[in-house]
């Protein structure tokens, strides 16, 4: 979830640079919300969403703080209190490195807060590395024993 | 009326418990004792007188009846003997006559009796009768006369009556004259005195002691004390006034004092107001810098961010098609947005230095010092540096800004004496006006005192950015947190000759502005 257009295509040319398997296809698929309440309609199948498949859930959510309207705090605020994603991991990508942001994050159960750095090449490190510890590296329990344990 | 008043007066002093009453029983007593003593003397004087003229009369009987009682005895003539005997019984105070005929001669010798003998107060003599017969004294009897002193004692009685009741009258006249004289001299002046201070206010003044006395010849003891009395009237008058008047005074100083206290209340709620106000916009603008450094922290990064990117996206993806030119301006951009990243960096440092609680707590500056310089060496092991810090210099700081604000006067000294061989750091104190005075020097650069007044503005540079790195920002976070910590800081240099920075902590007089005076203030 990012507002910013430039943000978002330097962000989607960021992840293309490590998002090219050998033989041509992705290794993951990226959606792109430009709003808390865009991002809640997509994360939950309503609104203009409301014809996605139930079983398509992402993988790992990536959120920025600062935004117009739902901020990003409230975002994760409402899809923690939802069981579907209780577990998902979700990931604060922001320039704030504001100490009460990043505690008000983890209070409410963020998995990482990075703050964007300046340097772009840092930047698509930064990406890369998200990419392959959380989805490539980083194993999320199954289905089975989520439901298990509730 | 005043006689009669007077006469009461006398009455009632007799009766009551006073002095006349003392007076009149003293008067008696030693009165009586003395009537007592001149009348025993007199009595006794009269006494005697008395008794020698019975003695002298008796003795008078000897030499007139004698002879003719003796002639009468020895004639045995009877009769004649009694009348003889009756002429000396009727003389005054003879109580009895005896003649008694010697016994020896005969055996019925002749007995006569005139008068009752008395056995007590009474005087007897008795005479041998004596005879010449033939030139030859003989003794033919014996005359017994007896004095009575009835009579005396009866006069000394009556006299002694006599005495004691005109002894006793006059005593009482006396005493009562006495009396009424010493009333009329004392103890009347005593009650007017009594009934005057009874009455005397001291508040006010009235008449003065005044005593009604015609016999006003000279001063005697009752003016003495009148003087006396009305001298320590006036006086204590004269010291109610002054009382009054410090009284008066201290009312006065009172209610002063209870406005000065109003005062200073009203005073003290407008400053708590003030302080209420000031506090209320410091909160606002410390909430202001909060939102003002978040906004540079999160709105000027991301711009800056989004220029870095696509300057990179341009530089790797395009760089068949963009020239040298065109790439050298690329770096330049580059550079640019490295600069501001470090200023905008730098910029949040300082604004949160000068934010949050401060815990102040005594700790070892010169251990404190140590360890900085410490660091910066690990990270350039290869300087060659030389080192003199003062040791187990303390103070009361809170930890954590302390050592921001150490550890960039030490990155000063360790950036400005880079290209000296030996790089020098000192840290002391001195005492200079009673005050201590923390200072960190180096052998650097150093810098032109004409430029002092910029050096702890933010963003102010004395050298070229070419010579030295950094973002002008460091010593302005040095006077800042020193200014958190009530002390001033400045600085003194000469280019070429290094640069030393003093610092004060808790100063006693808290004119702290933005310390760039106190810099300014070693400007030549």
């Amino acid at each position: 979830m990012e507002d910013n257009p430039d943000d978002i295509e330097l962000a989607l040319l960021g992840f293309s640079r490590n998002n090219r398997q050998e033989n041509g296809s992705h290794y993951y698929v990226i959606e792109v919300a430009r709003n808390g309440e865009e991002a809640l309609d997509f994360l939950f199948a309503r609104g203009k969403f409301s014809d996605r498949p139930v079983g398509s859930n992402p993988n790992l959510i990536l959120l920025d703080v600062n935004l117009p309207g739902i901020s990003g705090l409230e975002v994760l605020q409402e899809i923690r209190s939802h069981r579907s994603y209780q577990h998902t991991p979700v990931v604060i990508l922001t320039t704030s490195d504001e100490t009460s942001d990043i505690i008000e994050g983890y209070n409410l159960g963020v998995n990482s807060y990075l703050q964007k750095p300046v340097s772009f090449n840092a930047f698509v490190e930064l990406l890369q590395q998200i990419g392959q510890y959380w989805l490539k590296n980083n194993i999320t329990p199954p289905k089975s024993a989520l439901s298990a344990l509730r | 009326m005043r006689v009669i008043e007077h006469k009461d007066n006398v009455i009632s002093a007799i009766k009551g418990r006073s002095i006349a009453r003392r007076l009149l029983v003293y008067i008696i007593f030693f009165s009586s004792f003395i009537t007592l003593i001149a009348t025993s003397i007199q009595l006794y004087t009269d006494f005697k007188r008395d008794v020698s003229v019975i003695e002298s009369r008796l003795n008078e009987i000897e030499s007139g009846y004698l002879a003719s009682i003796s002639a009468s005895l020895w004639n045995m003539d009877v009769r004649q003997l009694e009348l003889q005997m009756d002429g000396i019984k009727h003389l005054p105070d003879i109580q009895s006559v005896r003649v008694e005929e010697a016994s020896e001669q005969f055996a019925n010798p002749l007995q006569l009796t005139r008068g009752t003998p008395l056995t007590i107060r009474q005087i007897s003599r008795e005479y041998p009768i004596i005879h010449r017969v033939n030139d030859e004294d003989r003794m033919i009897g014996t005359l017994y006369v007896q004095a009575s002193l009835t009579e005396v004692f009866k006069r000394l009685w009556e006299k002694v009556i006599v005495i004691f009741f005109s002894q006793g009258v006059k005593t009482f006249i006396v005493s009562l004259f006495i009396l009424c004289i010493v009333y009329y001299l004392v103890t009347r002046h005593l009650t007017d005195i009594a009934r005057y201070v009874r009455k005397v206010q001291v508040e006010e003044d009235g008449p003065h002691l005044q005593l009604q006395r015609n016999d006003k010849a000279e001063n005697d003891e009752l003016d003495d004390v009148v003087q006396a009395f009305n001298g320590m009237m006036s006086n204590l008058r004269k010291a109610y006034e002054d009382l009054r008047q410090t009284n008066a005074q201290l009312e006065i100083d009172i209610l002063a004092r209870k406005r000065a206290e109003q005062e200073v209340l009203y005073l003290n709620s407008v400053l708590e107001q003030k302080v209420r106000q000031r506090t209320a916009e410091l909160e606002a603008a410390n909430k202001e810098l909060a939102a003002f450094s978040y906004s540079v922290s999160h709105d000027l990064r991301a711009p800056l961010r989004r220029i870095e990117g696509f300057r990179r996206i341009l530089a790797e993806d395009y760089q068949q098609t963009i020239d040298d030119k065109g790439r050298h301006y690329l770096s330049r951009i580059e550079a640019g947005t490295h600069e501001m990243a470090d200023m905008i960096d730098s910029f949040l440092r300082l604004s949160r230095t000068t934010q949050g609680e401060m815990d102040v707590k005594r700790y070892n500056i010169s251990e404190m010092i140590s360890l900085i310089i410490k660091g910066f060496q690990e990270r350039e092991p290869e300087r060659k540096v030389e080192l003199r810090i003062e040791q187990e210099v303390y103070a009361d700081v809170d930890k954590r800004f302390f050592e921001v604000m150490l550890t960039n006067l030490v990155d000063n000294a360790w950036k400005y004496s880079r290209q000296k061989t030996v790089t020098e750091i000192r840290f002391g104190t001195q005492q200079e006006e009673g005050e201590c005075v923390y200072y960190v020097s180096d052998n650097g650069a150093g810098f032109d005192m004409n430029y002092a007044g910029r050096l702890f503005s933010p963003f102010a540079r004395l050298h070229k950015a070419e010579e030295f790195e950094g973002t002008g920002i460091g010593l302005t976070t040095v006077q800042r947190i020193i200014s958190r910590h009530g002390g001033q800081v400045r600085a003194s240099s000469a280019p070429g000759e290094g640069a030393t920075f003093y610092f004060t902590l808790w100063t006693r007089e808290k004119n702290s502005g933005d310390g760039n005076h106190t810099a300014s203030g070693r400007q030549s």
